[in-house]
Order: structure tokens, then sequence, then C-alpha cells
């Protein structure tokens, strides 16, 4: 009886693929804006702007302290209300980008204030301006220090990406509730959901891992 | 070249520059010692605007440094700074170290910045390290590479915070050995240190320090053999004893 849901399901693989590749989309982009955004907001929360950090670290506390799933109806269900609205898809790249610019901020943030106070004050005295001193003397010694967060990080945004199903977004969480309809075989479906999203993870925590050690040898150089 | 007029400094309330007049003339090398927290370091660190004024008048180099809309990240550059950390930049080889300010402050084209950083650490007995990463190099080492960064500015003023004291006994020497050299070559200098023996044969004036004021400045003969007020007795009494 198995055999038969397997061969339903293999029919259905280039949906999961298709699932898989929204996936990818929602939180690759996400991930790159989040980046981007979050080594600006973490660069500027260890600056001395005092209304820029507290901004910043205000709406990094609201973000941590509430459900993802909570923020993107938010985002989705009561912005319309006040006259913004937004398809599925841009609202789930919006809402992740904004969840991974907060986690990341706090990492580069963490990252910078790990470097020495002596290595700023040579960068000073040397006559590098500030842009030249977090370029060269900062960011470069910080990196190592954040990498292995920074790619762990992106393992959990792809996991949370699967809330982004709830607002309609057809990722692989999506056609696991979809196909589970037609295939009553829940431990196959959502067996194979939990399969793909471990092949876009795993070789992300390897990475994760190597770093950790490879930075770790460097840094005892 | 440096001229502090009624300079004072707090940190919160402690009070740690206490109305600094103290005038230094290009050329001259001035040792300031006095017992820790006495502000000798805090003095030195205002020169570049590593810490900042509140009260008085400071120029150096012709340019107002109390003033904040004084730029100074230009004025930074004519001033070489040597920490008692080193603090050198652990991910750069010691080349890159020295070469990293030329290349992207003064605009030298990397060859010419390189050419010239090697012959500064060739000048500091370092050729040999010159790819060597910090944590590399010994103590010393790593201090003359420090000063060969400052160097490699091409600095009018070169400043010395307590550059010898966390280097172990042995290596003190070799980093001395590169400051006296510097100060005959006509260096402007101010070096804050306990090395009386250096301050005695290089120095042209030593002063004193003492609870945030400038107790007595003299030249070494004068310094060491008829200091005038009781403090500055007494702080030579204990460190000259052994």
């Amino acid at each position: 009886m198995w055999g038969v849901y397997l061969e339903q399901l293999l029919q259905s693989l280039p949906f999961f693929l298709q699932g898989l590749w929204m996936t990818i989309a929602v939180s690759g982009l996400s991930l790159m804006a989040g980046t981007a955004v979050g080594f600006l907001w973490g660069i500027l929360r260890s600056s001395r702007r005092r209304v820029a950090k507290a901004l910043i670290g205000a709406w990094v506390d609201v973000i941590r302290g509430t459900p993802f799933l909570v923020q993107i109806f938010v985002l989705f269900f009561i912005l319309p209300e006040f006259g913004v609205h937004l398809e599925a898809f841009p609202a789930a790249v919006l809402a992740l980008s904004n969840l991974a610019a907060c986690f990341i901020c706090e990492i580069v943030s963490a990252g910078i204030e790990s470097v020495p106070h002596g290595q700023r004050e040579a960068a000073v005295a040397s006559g590098l301006n500030g842009y030249q001193q977090l370029r060269h003397v900062i960011l470069p010694q910080a990196l190592r220090v954040m990498l292995p967060p920074l790619v762990g990080q992106y393992v959990l945004l792809i996991k949370d990406s699967s809330v982004v199903s709830a607002i309609g977004v057809v990722d692989v969480t999506r056609v696991g509730w979809l196909t589970v309809q037609r295939i009553p075989q829940g431990i196959l479906v959502f067996g194979l959901v939990g399969l793909l999203y471990f092949a876009i993870c795993y070789p992300l925590i390897q990475l994760s891992n190597a770093l950790e050690k490879r930075l770790g040898r460097s840094a005892r150089r | 070249m440096i001229e502090f007029r009624d300079v004072h400094k707090w940190f919160g309330d402690l009070h740690v520059l206490k109305g600094i007049n103290l005038h230094v003339a290009p050329g001259e090398v001035l040792v300031v010692c006095g017992p820790s927290g006495s502000g000798k370091s805090t003095l030195i660190r205002t020169i570049n605007r590593l810490e900042t004024i509140q009260k008085g008048e400071l120029i150096v180099d012709g340019m107002k440094v109390h003033d904040p809309r004084t730029p100074m990240t230009k004025l930074r550059a004519e001033i070489g700074f040597v920490f008692q950390q080193f603090n050198l930049y652990p991910h750069m080889t010691a080349l890159e170290n020295v070469t990293l300010a030329p290349i992207k402050v003064r605009r030298i084209p990397r060859r010419e910045a390189e050419e010239q950083g090697k012959e500064v650490l060739a000048k500091v007995g370092l050729a040999d390290k010159l790819y060597q990463y910090p944590a590399q190099l010994s103590g010393g080492q790593q201090q003359r590479v420090a000063i060969a960064r400052g160097l490699c500015m091409r600095p009018k003023i070169m400043l010395f915070d307590e550059p010898t004291s966390a280097l172990d006994p042995e290596m003190i020497n070799e980093v001395l050995e590169v400051m006296r050299a510097l100060a005959h070559e006509g260096m402007t200098m101010i070096v804050v240190t306990h090395e009386m023996g250096f301050a005695r044969e290089v120095a042209h004036r030593v002063a004193f320090m003492d609870y945030g004021e400038l107790i007595e400045i003299a030249p070494p003969e004068e310094f060491f053999a008829r200091p005038r007020s009781e403090r500055t007795r007494h702080f030579l009494s204990k460190i000259l004893t052994h």
C-alpha cells in the first residue's frame, strides 16, 4: 500500500521541486537583503550615533520579542487596513528580510565590539578616517568572529521561511500541506518536505563548522 | 611645535589634567614620568585628540587641537603614536601594518609605500620579518614594528606611551635603542616612561607629573641632581633605588 503512495508522491515530485524553488527564492532574496541591512544596522549600532542606536535597538527588540508568524500576519493582513497592499511573495520577502536583518545586526555589532579598543585607537592615531578604520582594521577582525554564527543564522532563517506558507506562498511546506490532502500519508509527505529542507541546510551547517575550525585556528596564529 | 596653555581635562568628576602649561620645541625630546594615575598618559593622548580637553588651548603644528572644529585626520597623519600594548593589526603582516596608513591616508602608490616600509623595518632591525604576523613576533619585535608603523608616515612628532612597560626585561633595550637613534636624528618626541637611564641619556628635558599637575620640568642633569620639589625627590627615591 505504501508502494502506491510512493508512486503518487513520485508523480508530484515536480510540484515539490517548484515549492523548493520558491523556498530558495524567498530565503535567498531575504538573506541577501537581510545581510546588507543587518550589516548597516550592526555598524550603526556599534557607532556613536545615539539616535540611530536607540531606534535600531528598539526595533530589533520588538522583532526578536514577537513571533515571526505574527509579524507576517501584521504585514499581510493588517497593513491593508491602512491602505498598504502587498502580494504574498513580496510580503514574505519583506518580513523575512527584516527578521534576518535584526538577527544579523546583533551578530555584526557583537563582532565589532569583540575587536579590542586599542585596534580602533591605533587606526585613529594613524590618521585613517572612519570608513577606513572600519574597512581595513575593524571589519576584517570582526568578520572572523562573525562568520560561523552568521552562517548558522542563515540555516535558522531558511527554516523559518516555512512560516510564509501561512499567507499562501507556495513553498515546500505549503506543497506538503496541499499534497497531504491527496496522499494521506503524513509521514511520507512531510518526510520528503523535511528532507528537502535538510538538503539545503546541511551543507551550510557543514560550512559553519568548517569556518569555526578554520578561523579558530587562524586566530591562534 | 606643541603648546599647552592652561589645559584642563576631567573624566566625569575626576580632574585629571589641572592647568597644564608646556611648550615643546621642534627637535626636542621630552620624557614625562610620574606615578600611575598622574595623568601622564592622558597628557600625550590629548596631543592627537585621542582624548579631548575641556578647557585651555592646545596648539600642535599650528593647529588648534582644542577647537572641536579642527579636522584631526590630517594632523594625526603628522603624529606617530606608539602604545604600551603595541596595538598592531593582527590580521596583517609587519609590512602590511606599516604600509596601510601611507597607502590610505598619504595616498602613496602601493609599490612605493612597500619600498619605504621595507626600508624603515630594516632600520628598526626587522628586515627579515616583513611577512610575519604580529603573533609570530616577540614583544620587542612587535613594538619595533609599531614604531616603524609611525615612522612610515614621515611624522613631525612621535609620541610614546610607556613603550617598554609591557615588555619582558630582556627586550626593553632593543626598543630603547631604536628610540635613541630616532632622537639623534632630531625627531620631536614626547616619551612617557620610567626608564630613567633613557631619560638621563637622551632627553633634553624631563618632566614630573603628579595628580594631574606638571610639578617640575628641567634638563636631566638638573632634574636628577637637584630636584626642586619634595614630591619629585620622593618619586625619584622610589624608582631609582633598584
